[in-house]
């Protein structure tokens, strides 16, 4: 090689930055992936299922042979009150026709069998090492610093360094955060046999369940609960607001919700026996739209969570198919500047209009109240509970002659539900 | 001057779980012993100090190698011969010797044989000596000083209660300890380049041996069980406020012997 540079240098190997990386190694562009981890998906805290029908449009040879886990055939909402819980189910059909929705996977394996893919494509996963700044030159980013002595100059950089991405902070494309905008996410691997799992879910070989759930495991605060089944394991974590957790009286600490949330009769038999394989815990973005960086500049650009793509959708969370489809559309922007030689921020901007035109930024955009919705506390304690109330009537028989039910759900919905709060809430609910 | 180090790959010991009392070892990276870190890094040392000197890295393990490899040729190595061939798996420590013998005669130019005074896993700490008597060479253990001049190395040994000063003529096989330096961590352009520099992979054919002599075929040691030891949890809860829990945990610790002995 006659220059000591490199054509791009991606900093972090997530979905993100190594779907970028494998468009451009396809094309013969000299790409380097730097990821702090032994190897890609070792720092990775996904919940996480990963919806098929946003990304199969990108590389589809690579999905065919890709190690997920379960295809989701089951999704499952849980309201959980104090001492009682209320899930609605969907089990359908449709989940179980090919191409399947929606698979359950497990990023430590996915990533890291997608940077091999990388490697093999022709691009550079160096793991272990870690990017502590951008090199400036002339007021444009010219590669990235690694520690005091390394250091990789380059053309182009792509931040995919994730939610709090340190790079676009010292590019100077973020400004200063506001605790509202993440949120927390502990999450715990447990390991059991598939056909123990297939059995407590009732599932069908390589059929997967998704079950979210919100309310009392939070203690009033912002934030949820997840299950997903994978197939020798299981997925179990919550997210829970920081702005919430700041604001709590008195303090409550995120590992104390995950042992309550486990020792739930809901969660405690389906995890029996299971060996804890996997804890981690991560930063998550929740500001959407609203808590976006600029996503470009002279010689780079942002992708995936550093870029704030992560929505929380109160029925889905979301964040991987923004991660590939911003990887592509920078990929693309790149091959296009590629031509000209021309990575100033005025050639990159292309990225922006890519971004702006697709699923993602539309995605985003319809979705940006639902935060100021789920700052409500009532989501978390009054609702589950007043539901669970109005199931347990109708269910309880007991010596007493039972009301109609008729006369039940009215009297009980109108004490519960007719008050400007509950109005007002869906008033809010009709917005998103 | 012409400088041979022996590496091995083996799975990331932090990385390995225990399940059954066996190590799972599907899917755990693999990363140079420390210890093979070191010979390299000496290699390069003694390099930089004399100047002209070849360092050729013979490597045993899988096909994962050919990623491997790069970063001793990135801390300094000029040309790698990798042992990658599935006969080899199985090697007992006499067996590894002996490949690496075979290797190393037919690599034919050595001064230094630079080894690691035992892998990060089995630390058998054999490996050294048997190559050194396979290649009938003299051999200096535990070194953590090394200087090479006028065809003559002088080494420092560490014998634990003292230091043993040595002094042999070339050719000799060193291993070496873990203070004898630090190795470096590559920088990425070195890494980058290091991918152009000469690999040759040998198989068994290529160094004279049939495919029963060597690895587990040729193996004089079987290894019967591995199993990792056995540990209860207590499972003790102490209660009360925090001195009292101190307190408790103290008393606890004594009654366990683990304080006040």
């Amino acid at each position: 090689m006659e220059e000591e540079k490199v054509e791009v240098v991606i900093v972090g190997a997530g979905l993100a930055g190594l779907s970028a990386a494998y468009v451009l190694a396809q094309e013969g562009v000299d790409t380097v992936v730097v990821e702090r981890g032994d190897y890609p998906g070792a720092k990775n805290v996904t919940g996480g299922r990963i919806y098929m029908y946003p990304v199969a449009r990108y590389f589809p040879e690579l999905w065919e042979d890709a190690p997920l886990e379960r295809h989701v055939t089951r999704e499952t909402l849980t309201m959980m009150a104090e001492n009682c819980s209320t899930s609605i189910t969907l089990d359908s059909d449709r989940f179980r026709e090919e191409p399947y929705h929606s698979y359950t996977i497990l990023r430590s394996k996915f990533d890291r069998w997608f940077g091999d893919k990388v490697m093999e494509a022709g691009a550079f996963v160096l793991p272990k090492s870690r990017a502590d700044d951008v090199i400036m030159e002339d007021g444009r980013v010219a590669g990235i610093r690694m520690g005091d002595e390394d250091e990789i100059p380059a053309d182009v950089v792509i931040a995919a360094d994730g939610v709090l991405s340190l790079m676009a902070e010292k590019a100077g494309l973020r400004q200063a955060q506001q605790p509202k905008h993440f949120a927390v996410s502990v999450k715990e691997v447990i390991e059991l046999p598939s056909k123990t799992i297939e059995d407590r879910f009732s599932l069908g070989p390589n059929e997967g369940t998704a079950q979210l759930f919100f309310g009392d495991l939070t203690k009033g605060m912002m934030g949820g609960g997840f299950l997903y089944t994978n197939i020798n394991s299981i997925s179990l974590g919550l997210v829970v607001g920081i702005e919430s957790l700041m604001e709590r009286d008195p303090k409550i600490e995120v590992h104390e919700l995950i042992e309550d949330f486990k020792a739930r009769p809901e969660i405690r038999n389906l995890i029996a026996g299971g060996e804890i394989v996997e804890y981690s815990a991560h930063v998550i973005p929740e500001g959407g739209v609203n808590a976006m960086p600029r996503l470009y500049s002279d010689g780079i650009l942002v992708v995936g969570e550093a870029a704030g793509f992560g929505l929380n959708m109160l029925l889905t969370v979301r964040g991987m198919e923004f991660a590939v489809g911003s990887g592509v559309m920078a990929a693309e922007t790149i091959m296009k500047a590629r031509e000209s030689k021309d990575y100033s921020a005025a050639s990159l901007s292309y990225y922006e209009e890519l971004v702006k035109e697709s699923f993602i930024f539309k995605d985003l955009h319809s979705f940006r109240n639902v935060l100021s919705m789920l700052e409500n506390p009532r989501l978390f304690n009054f609702y589950p509970q007043a539901v669970c109330d109005i199931f347990e009537k109708l269910m309880w028989i007991d010596e007493n002659p039972k009301a109609k039910i008729s006369s039940t759900v009215i009297r009980e919905g109108i004490s519960k539900f007719l008050n400007w709060s509950t109005i007002r809430d869906v008033a809010g609910m009709l917005r998103i | 001057m012409d400088i041979v180090v022996c590496m091995k790959q083996m799975p990331d010991l932090q990385q390995i779980r225990i399940k059954d009392r066996k190590p799972i070892l599907e899917n755990v990276p693999l990363v140079w012993g420390d210890l093979d870190k070191n010979a390299i890094e000496e290699a390069a040392l003694i390099k930089e100090k004399v100047g002209e000197a070849k360092i050729t890295v013979v490597a045993k393990g899988s096909d994962k190698l050919q990623q491997g490899i790069l970063e001793p040729l990135a801390m300094g190595a000029d040309e790698a011969v990798l042992l990658t061939d599935p006969a080899f798996e199985g090697s007992d420590s006499m067996g590894t010797a002996k490949v690496l013998a075979k290797a190393i005669e037919k690599i034919g130019a050595y001064d230094l044989v630079i080894l690691g005074e035992g892998s990060t896993d089995n630390y058998s700490g054999l490996v050294g000596s048997a190559l050194a008597e396979l290649l009938n060479l003299p051999e200096i253990t535990y070194v953590r000083e090394l200087n090479v001049e006028n065809g003559k190395v002088t080494a420092v040994r560490n014998m634990e209660e003292s230091f043993e000063v040595v002094e042999a003529n070339l050719p000799v096989v060193i291993t070496v300890a873990q203070e004898i330096n630090e190795p470096r961590l590559p920088k990425f352009m070195a890494i980058r380049k290091a991918g152009a520099k000469p690999r040759h992979e040998w198989g068994p054919a290529d160094i004279g041996l049939s495919a029963d002599e060597v690895g587990e075929n040729a193996a004089s040691v079987d290894m019967l069980s591995n199993l990792a030891p056995e540990q209860d949890r207590k499972n003790i809860i102490l209660e009360g406020d925090l001195d009292e829990k101190i307190d408790a945990l103290v008393d606890a610790l004594i009654k366990e012997g683990v304080l006040g002995r």
